[in-house]
């Protein structure tokens, strides 16, 4: 499922947050060798402190397993300043309709260990595909300059989502090379990556059902072998099946005489485990 | 696309804004509209809206500007902000409340607006109506608005002789390329074919020289570029 996190949210979201920031590390500090900045094992560059938009994707377990960050082209944003190698001293564009997408990157590791090897992957990208573009189009965008590599770049063209043109040029960064794509966030476009991954239905997670989901397993992941498995995975499925208000009410209160009140943990606290 | 600001280059007197927000709201079919933005260079602060004189007086007296979600927390976002996000938050239902009693409806939402100079803006709009007419008009003119809310921002930030001289627009070669084909008569499809991209390749290099050029529509940043000596007149 896909998570929208901006400066409207981002305070019940630290959780999710600290782990796509360490995903980030992994994926452009290790694989990539970009020249990125690493603190604590978290990559975090002067962007993420101007108030970005993140699309996340989640796996069954609420693990983060893809991302990718969005910020318009009329403000500052990467290929105005620390890409402009790509642009080849070119003015960047600028448009209201047309937002930068950055930072794209998939868990790969995790998805191979936990998954059915090659095929999760590419559900997972195609998944942040649609959730990306339905975000943007919903804000009534109609293009997104998107910054990858050549690997990115072929499991684009591979999922039926291929770039429309690509401005400036493809530059040596780390490892590996970087290029700027252009997709047009249309409804066919969108309609062909959910078709190629057969991905239906709204793609969007519940956040409140989310956050409860998140704090009862952190609640009993600390109580440390005093919650059998099998009684997390039942209150988990009671809060999945719950529709009705009522009916989520009545699941929370039976975890919490379970498992006691819990709350979302801080990046910190997550950090720590 | 009518020329909302064709006559009024350089005119902010308020009149005049509020006239550009009566045209938006008539061409989107919208109540109100209103703008707020913040130039991080001088520091001024700019608001325009065309909401009645009497909500206004009352929005002041009771300040509203403090609590209004609308203001304090939309401007951060990235995509718009339906107001529908807002409303579990403190200020929304005081601030409506009274809004409804002075006929302002509940439906609407607020265009953040980001300029190149850290500078920020938001443009809000409201329209009374259902839920279900609400989401199919934001759809239909939540690209039109952007637009416009962009255009809107740019305006403001522009005032004032440092920021005018600061915002000397920046465009790249393939910009100057295909403005300079489009003054020459040529269409946007033959355009592509010229220059062997394709037609939409065009359009969203098009759609960033009339943004740059604070221009509505492209016959008008042709002549802009013109005027600044970008392009040659043929």
């Amino acid at each position: 499922m896909i998570l929208v996190v901006d400066a409207l949210n981002k305070h019940v979201h630290g959780g999710i947050l600290d782990e796509m920031f360490r995903l980030r590390a992994r994926v452009f500090g290790e694989r990539l060798g970009w020249d990125v900045k690493i603190e604590d094992g978290r990559e975090i560059d002067e962007f993420d402190h101007l108030d970005p938009a993140y699309v996340i994707g989640l796996d069954e377990d609420d693990n983060v397993v893809a991302c990718v960050r969005a910020l318009q082209t009329t403000g500052p944003h990467m290929l105005a300043d620390v890409f402009s190698d790509i642009l080849q001293g070119q003015a960047p564009l600028r448009s209201a309709t047309l937002w930068e997408s950055t930072r794209f990157c998939v868990d790969t590791d995790r998805l191979m260990m936990t998954g059915r090897g090659a095929g999760t992957v590419s559900l997972a990208t195609c998944e942040l595909m649609v959730g990306s573009l339905e975000y943007a189009r919903a804000s009534g965008i109609e293009d997104i300059i998107t910054v990858i590599d050549p690997v990115m770049n072929r499991v684009l063209k591979r999922s039926d989502n291929a770039p429309y043109d690509y401005v400036g040029a493809t530059v040596q960064m780390g490892k590996t090379k970087a290029l700027a794509a252009l997709l047009d966030c249309s409804e066919e476009r969108i309609a062909r990556v959910r078709a190629f991954a057969g991905i239906e239905g709204d793609v969007f997670v519940d956040e409140d059902a989310l956050s409860a989901r998140r704090a009862l397993r952190a609640k009993a992941a600390s109580m440390s072998g005093n919650l059998s498995t099998e009684v997390l995975q039942y209150l988990i499925e009671q809060l999945d099946a719950a529709t009705t208000e009522h009916e989520v009410s009545a699941a929370l209160a039976l975890a919490e005489q379970l498992v006691g009140p819990g709350n979302e943990p801080s990046g910190k606290a997550v950090a720590a485990e | 696309m009518k020329p909302l600001d064709l006559g009024m280059i350089g005119n902010n007197s308020e009149e005049s804004l509020q006239q550009i927000l009566d045209n938006i709201c008539a061409q989107f079919n919208l109540d109100y509209a209103a703008y707020a933005g913040v130039n991080t260079i001088d520091n001024s602060i700019h608001g325009v809206v065309n909401y009645p004189d009497a909500w206004k007086e009352h929005y002041v007296e009771q300040g509203f500007q403090d609590i209004d979600p609308t203001l304090a927390m939309a401007a951060k976002s990235v995509g718009v902000v339906d107001w529908t996000r807002l409303q579990k938050i403190n200020g929304f239902r005081k601030v409506f409340c009274d809004a409804s009693e002075f006929g302002i409806g509940s439906t609407g939402m607020t265009i953040p607006v980001r300029g190149p100079y850290g500078d920020r803006g938001m443009f809000s709009v409201v329209r009374s109506c259902s839920e279900a007419e609400w989401a199919s008009l934001r759809k239909e003119i939540a690209s039109g608005l952007q637009t416009h809310a962009t255009l809107f921002h740019d305006r403001l930030m522009r005032n004032g002789r440092t920021m005018s001289a600061m915002r000397q627009p920046a465009l790249s070669d393939r910009e100057k390329e295909i403005l300079q084909w489009i003054a020459a008569g040529k269409s946007q499809p033959d355009v592509g074919i010229i220059l062997n991209i394709s037609t939409r390749t065009v359009e969203v290099h098009l759609r960033s020289a009339r943004e740059k050029l604070g221009a509505l529509t492209t016959p008008q940043a042709v002549a802009r570029a013109i005027g600044m000596g970008m392009i040659y007149p043929i």
